[in-house]
C-alpha cells in the first residue's frame, strides 16, 4: 500500500516536472517570437535612466548621489517589473489559453511557479542590461567614487541581492498578477495591490543595496543580514502562493 | 412532443432519485457519464445556473438549447471544473465529482469551444506539443501527426496560428481537444463561424469518434443539435425547461416548444 503511494508521487513528480518545463518552454517560445515583455520592459527601464539623468543634471558635484542610488535603482526594477508582470497574465486571459491551461490535468501551483520562473527569468534579463547602464552613469561617475571617499562591495553582492529581489518581485507580482487578470480594473489593481504586499522586502533590498553601493566598514553584516531576510520572504511568498494559488484562480 | 418528454424538474428529480433511470424514464444498463444533482451557479446575485438536475448515459450525445443568457456555457463550465458549483449541488463526469476529483476528470475531458484556447503566436505543431506534455501524453510526435492528419492541417504544421483562417483555428482547436483521447467531449457552440468545409471535416471527425464518446454540445442550431444528439435539453434562464431522448421528440413540437418557451424565432 504504502509502495503503491509512493510509486504515485513519484508519477506525479515526474509528470509535474514535465508540465513546468512544457509551460516554461511555451512561455519563452511566445516571448522570442513577440519580444513583447522583455523588450517593453527594457526599453521601459532605459528610459527611466533618461529621465534619472535628467533630474539629477542639476545636482552638482557636491552631492553624493551613492546615498540614493539604492532607491534609484530599486524604483526602477519595481517600475519596470509592473509592466511586465501586468502583461504576463493579461497577455494568456485577453486570448483565453487560461482556460485551457486550467482544463489540463496540472496542479494549479505548477501554473504558479512555471509563470514566476519566466516572470523571474524575463526580469532578469533586463536588469543584465540595465543594471550595468545605471552603475555607469550614477555610481561609477559619482563624486564619492571618483575622490576614493566611497568605496562600493564587489559586484557579485549587488548581482546576490538583485537576484533575490528578483524572486520576491517576480512571486509577488505573477500571485497579484492573477488575482487582478480577471478584475475590471486590472492594471490600476496590480500596482495599487503591489508595493504594500512588497514593502517589507523592499525595505530590505533598498538598505542591502545601499549597504553593497556605499560600502565602509562593517557592510558585509548589514548585506548578509538583509539576503537572509530577503529570502525569508521569498520563502513565505513561495508557501502562500502554494496554498492558495487554487483559490486564487477560482476553480 | 412526445408523452416521455416532460419538464425536467419532474424528469431529472425521477432519473436522480433512481440512479439506473435515463431521461425518458426507460431502465438502461448503461452507467451513466454524466449525472448533475441540483447543480447551480450563481455571479453575484444573478442565478446564471439554477438547481440543474439530470443524467446522460454513456456514449450519448446531449445538444443543449437555449438563447443567448441561459446558462448553456456556464453549465458546461461547471460540468468541466473550470467554475465552481456554488451551493449544495454535486455533479460527476465519466464517475469523478467535479469538486473532489477535478484533476483526474480533467484528464477525461476535452472542449471544442468557439474560443479556440490556443496560443496565436506558437505554431500549430507548439501548439499540440504544449498541450501533449501538459497531459503527459506518451509518443506525442505520433499522436499529433495522426491529428493533424485527420483535421488536414498537415501542410501548416509549422506556420503560427495567428495566420490560420478562422476554420483552420476551429480545426486545430478540434486537434487539441481530441490529443489527449477524451472520453466525454464538450462542444460550446463549435460550428460558429466555421466555412462549409471546416464544417464538413468538424462533422466526420465527430461521426468518426462518435461511438466510443460522450458529446455535451452547446448550439444554438435546433436543426443541427437534433441531428447529433441522442438526447436535447433546453434551458432557459438557468433552469432546464425540457430534457428527453430525442426519439421520443417530434422535432416540430420540439421547435414549436423552443419558440414558445424561449421566445426565439427558430427556422
Amino acid at each position: 500500500m504504502a509502495k503503491a503511494k509512493s510509486t504515485a508521487a513519484t508519477r506525479s513528480n515526474i509528470s509535474g516536472w514535465r508540465q513546468y518545463k512544457a509551460l516554461l518552454k511555451k512561455d519563452i517560445a511566445q516571448e522570442l517570437r513577440t519580444k513583447e515583455m522583455v523588450t517593453s520592459m527594457g526599453l521601459y527601464g532605459m528610459l527611466v535612466l533618461v529621465i534619472y539623468y535628467i533630474a539629477l543634471s542639476q545636482a552638482g558635484t557636491g552631492f553624493d548621489i551613492t546615498l540614493i542610488a539604492a532607491g534609484l535603482l530599486l524604483l526602477m526594477i519595481v517600475f519596470t517589473s509592473m509592466l511586465g508582470l501586468n502583461r504576463s497574465l493579461i497577455h494568456e486571459h485577453d486570448q483565453g489559453q487560461l482556460e485551457a491551461l486550467l482544463l489540463a490535468p496540472i496542479d494549479r501551483p505548477i501554473i504558479f511557479l512555471a509563470k514566476a520562473t519566466t516572470n523571474f527569468l524575463f526580469l532578469a534579463i533586463v536588469q543584465v542590461v540595465v543594471v550595468p547602464f545605471f552603475y555607469v552613469m550614477f555610481v561609477s561617475s559619482s563624486p564619492g567614487i571618483i575622490r576614493g571617499d566611497v568605496d562600493p562591495g564587489p559586484w557579485w553582492m549587488l548581482a546576490l541581492i538583485l537576484f533575490l529581489g528578483s524572486i520576491g518581485i517576480a512571486g509577488v507580482g505573477t500571485l497579484l498578477a492573477t488575482i487582478s487578470v480577471n478584475s475590471k480594473g486590472r492594471d490600476f489593481i496590480l500596482a495599487v495591490l503591489f508595493i504594500p504586499v512588497m514593502y517589507p522586502l523592499l525595505l530590505v533590498l533598498v538598505a542591502a543595496l545601499t549597504a553593497v553601493i556605499t560600502g565602509g566598514s562593517g557592510f558585509e553584516a548589514t548585506f548578509w543580514q538583509m539576503c537572509a531576510a530577503a529570502a525569508a520572504y521569498n520563502a513565505v511568498v513561495i508557501a502562500v502562493a502554494f496554498a492558495l494559488y487554487d483559490y486564487i484562480l477560482g476553480v | 412532443m412526445s408523452e416521455n418528454s416532460h419538464n425536467t424538474s419532474s424528469a431529472a428529480k425521477t432519473a436522480l432519485e433512481n440512479p439506473t433511470i435515463s431521461a425518458a424514464g426507460d431502465a438502461t444498463t448503461s452507467p451513466a457519464a454524466i449525472m448533475a444533482q441540483g447543480v447551480s451557479r450563481s455571479f453575484g446575485p444573478r442565478k446564471a445556473v439554477d438547481d440543474v438536475s439530470f443524467e446522460l448515459p454513456d456514449k450519448a450525445f446531449l445538444s443543449i438549447f437555449g438563447p443567448n443568457g441561459a446558462g448553456k456555457t456556464t453549465l458546461l463550465k461547471v460540468l468541466s471544473t473550470l467554475l465552481p458549483i456554488t451551493g449544495k449541488g454535486s455533479a460527476s463526469v465519466c464517475g469523478f465529482d467535479v469538486k473532489t476529483q477535478a484533476e483526474e476528470l480533467r484528464r477525461r475531458i476535452g472542449i471544442i469551444s468557439h474560443n479556440p484556447l490556443l496560443y496565436r503566436d506558437l505554431s500549430a505543431d507548439e501548439n499540440l506539443q504544449f498541450f501533449a506534455e501538459l497531459y503527459c501524453i506518451p509518443n506525442p510526435k505520433q499522436r499529433i501527426d495522426e491529428l493533424l492528419e485527420a483535421v488536414e492541417l498537415k501542410h501548416r504544421r509549422y506556420d503560427v496560428v495567428r495566420g490560420f483562417s478562422r476554420g483552420m483555428i476551429q480545426r486545430l482547436s478540434i486537434a487539441r481537444a481530441l490529443l489527449p483521447k477524451p472520453e466525454v467531449l464538450f462542444l460550446d457552440e463549435p460550428y460558429s463561424g466555421l466555412d462549409p468545409h471546416a464544417s464538413d471535416i468538424l462533422d466526420s471527425l465527430i461521426a468518426n469518434i462518435r461511438e466510443d464518446h460522450t458529446f455535451v454540445m452547446v448550439s444554438h442550431d435546433l436543426d443541427k443539435g437534433l441531428e447529433l444528439a441522442s438526447h436535447a435539453l433546453i434551458l432557459s434562464r438557468g433552469q432546464i425547461v425540457l430534457y428527453d431522448e430525442c426519439k421520443h421528440i417530434d422535432t416540430a413540437a420540439f421547435k414549436s416548444l423552443y419558440r414558445e418557451i424561449v421566445g426565439l424565432g427558430v427556422s
